[in-house]
């Protein structure tokens, strides 16, 4: 239990990470095609600054919006894991897509199509941040199947 | 529910007492209640004016009496999110031509999953609207619901200056001349180009820009010398107030003093040459929705001071200029919640607008 939580919280972790690198990417690459001074340390601190800012002065936390998420979603993967004999790395990837899809697909459908992630305006955004939902489930899945064989060592 | 409204009435009555404000004596009352978010006004008469409520009904009020029939005539708005029916203003010839300027959202006609800010002028007869014209329709149409911007005001040569927001999802789109995001517009009183807009002779800039580089602008007041001030929202902090000048950029979103709702940085840069800065800017955020230039008689020591509603969280700033710069500003009304929107009554008494569904309007006036 303890290592499934760990793994849970590392999943998070992951899709928190991906989510806010690609929003400061998608600022400073807009900075930079309008000639502003984007260096390095004005990189390395947007960057430094949105992991901060976006889980601590957000109107409402990324890591706390991407948990929860990601909860309901596993949760109802493991529950399908009973009646279904999929490799379960593929199907929390799925399980992690489909957090990430509610978050930057559905929510903006109850918000008058606002897209509050701002690296999530465009198609390829959207897409990008699924990918990393399913690389952060994958990981879980991938965890999950490891204790599974370390226990039947 | 007669008592209930008595109640009401008799409680706000209570809390609308006289105060004092920089040792300026005043007094207030109900003007009118039950407007549903009521948006913008305009006195047609020294008795009546018009209110827009953002869900689509153009309202007169007689004497704090709101007629029971909306005015008809009106253009089908889109009421979504922060979208409807917007602005109302008069001519300045409004008594020799009837001439009424109405901003609002609406469906796009070609793809109804957009929509786009619209302003139409439409001539009132008695008390339906006439003769509609188009004359304002924002490029390219939106999907969002959000910074319409939507103010309206004349200049002393009759040019007609149009807010036009980001729309939220396009902010990027301000800081290019192709398209009405993030942009004041001017237009002739028919719609017609100026010719001596600023971008007339720019290749692929569209000629009615007169100034880019917003976010979502909603106050707008022209001084009697022709200064131009104009307050928009910041994101989370950064609201601005501006002098604007013809062709200049404002900077959104490549400079900024406010982060994004998600707590991104937007830009980490709050000026750059060639971009204008703020006359003043608030963080946190006030919210300011509408703004007047109080040149009434009533309250002599606030002549040439600017009022601005707020809504974050709810009051009315009076700001004391000295030239182009601010001295001065006073927190006013802070018990009336949002305020949405501010004008100066023909008589010199304030006006304002409560928003929300069971929007009042109240009026200032002279112990």
């Amino acid at each position: 239990m303890i290592k499934q939580s760990i793994s849970f919280l590392v999943a998070v972790t992951i899709a928190t990470v991906l989510l806010i690198t690609q929003t400061t990417v998608t600022n400073i690459a807009w900075l930079f095609s309008m000639e502003m001074p984007v260096d390095t340390s004005v990189m390395v601190s947007m960057f430094i600054g949105d992991l901060i800012s976006m889980n601590f002065k957000g109107e409402v936390p990324v890591g706390v919006l991407i948990f929860v998420g990601m909860l309901i979603s596993f949760l109802v993967t493991r529950i399908a894991l009973i009646w279904v004999n999929i490799d379960k790395r593929y199907l929390y990837a799925l399980a992690g897509g489909m957090a990430m899809f509610a978050i930057v697909g559905l929510m903006p459908l109850a918000l008058y199509n606002l897209d509050l992630i701002a690296g999530a305006r465009s198609l390829l955004g959207k897409v990008y941040l699924i990918c990393s939902g399913m690389i952060a489930g994958y990981y879980f899945g991938a965890r999950q199947t490891e204790e599974i064989t370390d226990e039947n060592r | 529910m007669k008592i209930v409204k008595f109640l009401s009435l008799l409680v706000w009555q209570l809390v609308l007492s006289s105060s004092a404000g920089a040792g300026v004596q005043y007094e207030t009352d109900i003007l009118a209640q039950g407007l549903d978010h009521p948006w913008s006004m305009a006195y047609i008469s020294d008795t009546q004016m018009l209110v827009t409520e953002l869900s689509g009904e153009l309202k007169l009020i007689t004497n704090g009496q709101i007629r029971s029939m909306p005015i008809k005539g009106v253009p089908e708005v889109l009421f979504a999110g922060q979208g409807g029916l917007s602005e109302v203003l008069l001519h300045p010839e409004f008594e020799e031509n009837g001439f009424v300027y109405l901003s609002f959202s609406a469906p796009d006609t070609q793809e109804p999953a957009l929509n786009s800010l619209n302003v139409v002028r439409a001539r009132l007869k008695g008390d339906t609207l006439v003769e509609h014209k188009t004359i304002f329709q924002s490029d390219p149409p939106r999907k969002t619901a959000a910074h319409y911007g939507a103010r309206l005001a004349f200049m002393a040569d009759g040019s007609l200056l149009i807010t036009s927001g980001d729309g939220f999802n396009y902010r990027e789109k301000a800081q290019s001349l192709d398209n009405h995001f993030g942009k004041i517009l001017r237009v002739n009183d028919d719609g017609s180009i100026p010719v001596d807009n600023p971008f007339v002779n720019t290749p692929g800039a569209l000629p009615e820009i007169w100034s880019y580089g917003h976010r979502n602008i909603q106050g707008l007041v022209i001084q009697d010398d022709g200064t131009v001030f104009e307050h928009e929202h910041g994101p989370k902090g950064g609201d601005e107030l501006n002098i604007i000048v013809p062709g200049n950029n404002y900077g959104w979103p490549a400079i900024t003093y406010g982060i994004d709702y998600s707590g991104a940085i937007i830009s980490p840069f709050t000026e750059k040459v060639g971009m204008e800065q703020p006359v003043k800017y608030w963080v946190p955020s006030i919210a300011p929705s509408s703004m007047a230039l109080y040149q009434g008689d009533m309250f002599p020591s606030w002549k040439g001071n600017l009022f601005i509603s707020a809504m974050v969280p709810g009051d009315l700033r009076r700001l004391e200029l000295n030239g182009e710069k601010v001295v001065g500003e006073e927190i006013l009304f802070s018990e009336l919640g949002r305020i949405r929107n501010v004008i100066t009554a023909p008589d010199g008494s304030l006006i304002l607008a409560t928003d929300g569904a069971e929007g009042k309007i109240i009026r200032v006036f002279a112990d």
